[in-house]
């Protein structure tokens, strides 16, 4: 019988195909519908802090910063309460990052203000002098794209179902209503901002990257 | 039942299945080897005569040139 | 047919995978050395622009070393030794011969496409699995195309039995279809919405699952790139290399299956103390112990397939080059399964320890057994002999040299770091603010990056050494059969 199994290839794919996805098959798929349903009162991201995160997703800040506290004192002292599963239940993908050349950012909101993270993705030095982050001046003059922003969210609403629209959540509407009510997030944040360029391209109702990623940092609590 | 139940089932069952495939192989490979029906070593040659002239160590019965070739098939 | 007397391996595509090998590994170890340097002195950050900083260029640097050179020299050895195992020249099939053409530009455009992409900023961002959804089509494409020439090559073949090797292959094949097709399950939101950027997708997965789908990819891919195809590769030349069969050929079908099945369960032992059940990362935890034994396995049958002939590793660089190989196999297949220990990972996780583990895996198994792998075929492929055997032992001290500057210096970094953030005073207070245990790591980063240079050195020199081995080297009149000539 083994020795079939070595001299027809086709057959022997299929063995190694059974013993390899046999894994899969335990581990991950029976688990899905209970790891992805979300803590109470968690609400969808809004389309400007969506674009912020697609800030985060194009500059690839997971390869120096976390989004994930363990269940130890020592981090929990540093970042806040530890991470529960169904905070994450509105992450596509999932941004818990592997290595924290930078810290944890997971509750970042709860610590840091406006003001700081505008002097800080000027110039990280200015802030932690220590700091080896490079400064990422072109998010302060790159528009965000708001329009990719809108169909993500419309995407998971239609496809996945993540209540956008609902009463007393957070609405979405249509294209031309999600751009006004961004913009209106966006000019809170750059009410708070000094740099000259940001606050004109708010007024002029664009919305640079820098005013959208520090929404989605303002997100994460 | 659960599915974690059913899981954990699962899991047990195909895994000691699978140990036991593998101690069944490795009876295979050495008493197939002590009765002479098969010498697993030889195909170790595969690799060191690989001339496309040299003679395999067992001919595919199913090849292209299966009717120029001189050589048996060893089965 | 014609009679097996004009019959002859056909290397077109081993020769065209060859160079894609060496310009991807160039590529990948500059960014890599830039990158490594990036952290020692951020103004390096500056040089592109936006495009170049850490961020940006990081997974730039991993896909071009796991997509560029390592899938490469797969791919060129494949067709070498694929050919050779079955003693069937590609060139019996016509269509088999355009299918592998089609293979290689399409990959190689790909690829290109691919890295260009991510450095504008397109990214998925799930580590390793970066590209966009256009790239991934092209992906899925590339891989069914290799498989139809790889079980093509199969399917004619004159030697009924697969050699190890073989086995090898298809697993890889096979194994990283199913975990790059699962992982990389995305809605494009254009298709959706109808308006924003068309590159643009969200994953199927949230969250937890997201990162349990991303994390059995993750480890997997590693297991299915730069492991089972590796050892692929290993058992091939090795024996070739030396003459010598393989110690025990029954010991290496064990340690495949044995590999098969243990290696896929491990994956969540990168999620120890995520909010993934418990029992999933005991579980991650316990088979990375077992895999220990598998992995064991083939490396020892390699190391001993040297006995009685090792004198030939003071004669011959290449079997030196193989046979280190193995043990750094050996290093990080026992370093691996003491980091996935949950008090040990405790420590380890998030820190350049981690790094540092990928790095002796990479590059001084992965990348040593692809080089060697290009210079046991340059002989045959173009028919001269190797350039220079004494640069190949300076690029074999220089490399080696590096390999072990770059995990030890991460080592201390990685445990250094993990420390400090749990350091806590007689209070029970933080010692250490988070920038103090970066400010601490500098000397390691700046040595990191010297080793980074040396290996890049390493691999100019070998750049050099097969360039002048193609173009410039003595002509060989016939094949040799085991050891490869060199000047």
């Amino acid at each position: 019988m083994f020795h079939w199994l070595e001299k027809n290839p086709f057959f022997f794919s299929v063995g190694v195909f059974v013993v390899i996805a046999f894994a899969g098959l335990i581990e991950i798929l029976p688990n899905f519908a209970e790891a992805s349903r979300p803590v109470l009162g968690l609400k969808p991201y809004t389309v400007l802090e969506l674009a912020g995160k697609e800030v985060y997703k194009k500059d690839h800040c997971i390869a120096c910063h976390s989004q994930l506290i363990r269940p130890f004192k020592s981090e929990t002292d540093r970042y806040g309460m530890y991470s529960l599963s169904g905070e994450y239940a509105y992450d596509r993908p999932f941004l818990w990052g592997s290595k924290r050349t930078g810290p944890d950012l997971h509750r970042v909101g709860n610590y840091r203000t406006t003001d700081w993270h505008e002097n800080h993705m000027w110039d990280p030095t200015s802030v932690v002098p220590q700091s080896i982050m490079p400064a990422y001046k072109h998010h302060f003059t790159n528009i965000a794209d708001i329009d990719t922003a809108y169909a993500e969210a419309f995407t998971v609403k239609t496809v996945f179902s993540t209540p956008y629209d609902i009463e007393g959540g957070v609405k979405l509407g249509t294209l031309d209503e999600a751009k006004v009510a961004a913009l209106a997030e966006a000019k809170v944040i750059a009410a708070d901002m000094k740099n000259q360029n940001v606050k004109d391209a708010v007024t002029r109702g664009e919305i640079p990257e820098i005013v959208a990623l520090i929404a989605y940092m303002h997100r994460l609590k | 039942m659960e599915i974690r139940e059913l899981q954990a089932y699962a899991n047990f069952f195909f895994t000691v299945f699978l140990v036991f495939l593998l101690y069944g192989y490795i009876i295979h490979l050495y008493r197939s080897e002590k009765k002479g029906e098969r010498d697993y070593e030889q195909y170790a040659n595969i690799a060191l005569n690989d001339e496309i002239t040299d003679a395999p160590v067992e001919r595919n019965p199913k090849t292209l040139d299966k009717k120029e070739k001189g050589g048996k098939i060893d089965e | 047919m014609q009679s097996n007397a004009a019959l002859e391996y056909d290397y077109s595509v081993v020769k065209l995978f060859t160079y894609t090998t060496i310009l991807f590994g160039f590529l990948g170890m500059l960014i890599g050395t830039l990158i490594a340097s990036q952290l020692a002195f951020p103004e390096l950050n500056y040089l592109l622009g936006e495009y170049g900083t850490f961020s940006r260029l990081r997974p730039v640097h991993t896909n071009i070393v796991i997509y560029g050179f390592t899938l490469s020299g797969i791919w060129a050895t494949f067709y070498y030794v694929g050919q050779r195992t079955l003693k069937v020249s590609i060139a019996e099939s016509k269509f088999l011969t355009i299918m592998s053409k089609v293979h290689f530009w399409l990959y190689f455009v790909g690829a290109l496409i691919g890295v260009v992409s991510l450095l504008l900023g397109f990214s998925a961002s799930k580590e390793y699995a970066e590209f966009e959804w256009p790239i991934d089509v092209v992906v899925v494409l590339i891989w069914v195309i290799w498989g139809v020439t790889m079980f093509g090559l199969i399917g004619i073949r004159r030697e009924k039995t697969l050699y190890i090797s073989l086995w090898y292959y298809i697993a890889c094949f096979l194994g990283i279809a199913m975990l790059y097709l699962f992982n990389n399950m995305e809605v494009p939101t254009y298709l959706v919405a109808g308006v924003g950027s068309v590159w643009h997708s969200v994953s199927m997965y949230s969250g937890t699952n997201d990162a349990l789908v991303q994390w059995w990819f993750g480890h997997n891919a590693v297991a299915f790139a730069f492991t089972v195809p590796i050892i692929a590769i290993i058992y091939y030349f090795l024996p070739k290399e030396s003459g010598q069969a393989v110690y025990s050929y029954k010991l290496s079908l064990l340690s495949f299956w044995g590999l098969m099945f243990v290696y896929l369960w491990a994956g969540s032992h990168h999620l120890l103390y995520a909010t993934v059940p418990d029992w999933m990362q005991t579980m991650g935890s316990i088979f990375s112990i077992v895999l220990i034994l598998p992995s064991w396995g083939s490396a020892i049958n390699m190391l001993l397939t040297m006995k009685g002939e090792w004198n030939q590793l003071t004669d011959n660089p290449l079997i030196k080059f193989m046979v280190l190989a193995s043990t750094f196999y050996m290093l990080s297949t026992l370093e691996g399964p003491i980091q996935a220990i949950k008090s040990v990972n405790a420590i380890a996780h998030f820190t350049d320890w981690i790094p540092g583990h990928v790095h002796d895996g990479v590059l001084g198994w992965v990348a040593f057994t692809i080089m060697s792998a290009l210079f046991h075929m340059a002989p045959r492929a173009f028919k001269r002999e190797i350039y220079s055997k004494s640069l190949m032992e300076t690029q074999f001290w220089l490399q080696t040299t590096a390999v072990v500057l770059y995990f030890t210096s991460m080592w201390i970094a990685g445990i250094t770091q993990g420390m400090m953030w749990r350091a806590v005073d007689e209070y029970g207070n933080l010692m250490y603010s988070f920038i103090d245990t970066v400010a601490v790591l500098r000397p390691y980063y700046t040595i990191r990056a010297l080793a980074g240079l040396m290996y890049l050195t390493g691999f100019i020199i070998f750049t050099y050494n097969m360039y002048m081995t193609i173009t410039a080297s003595k002509k060989l009149e016939e094949e040799p059969q085991f050891r490869s000539p060199m000047a």
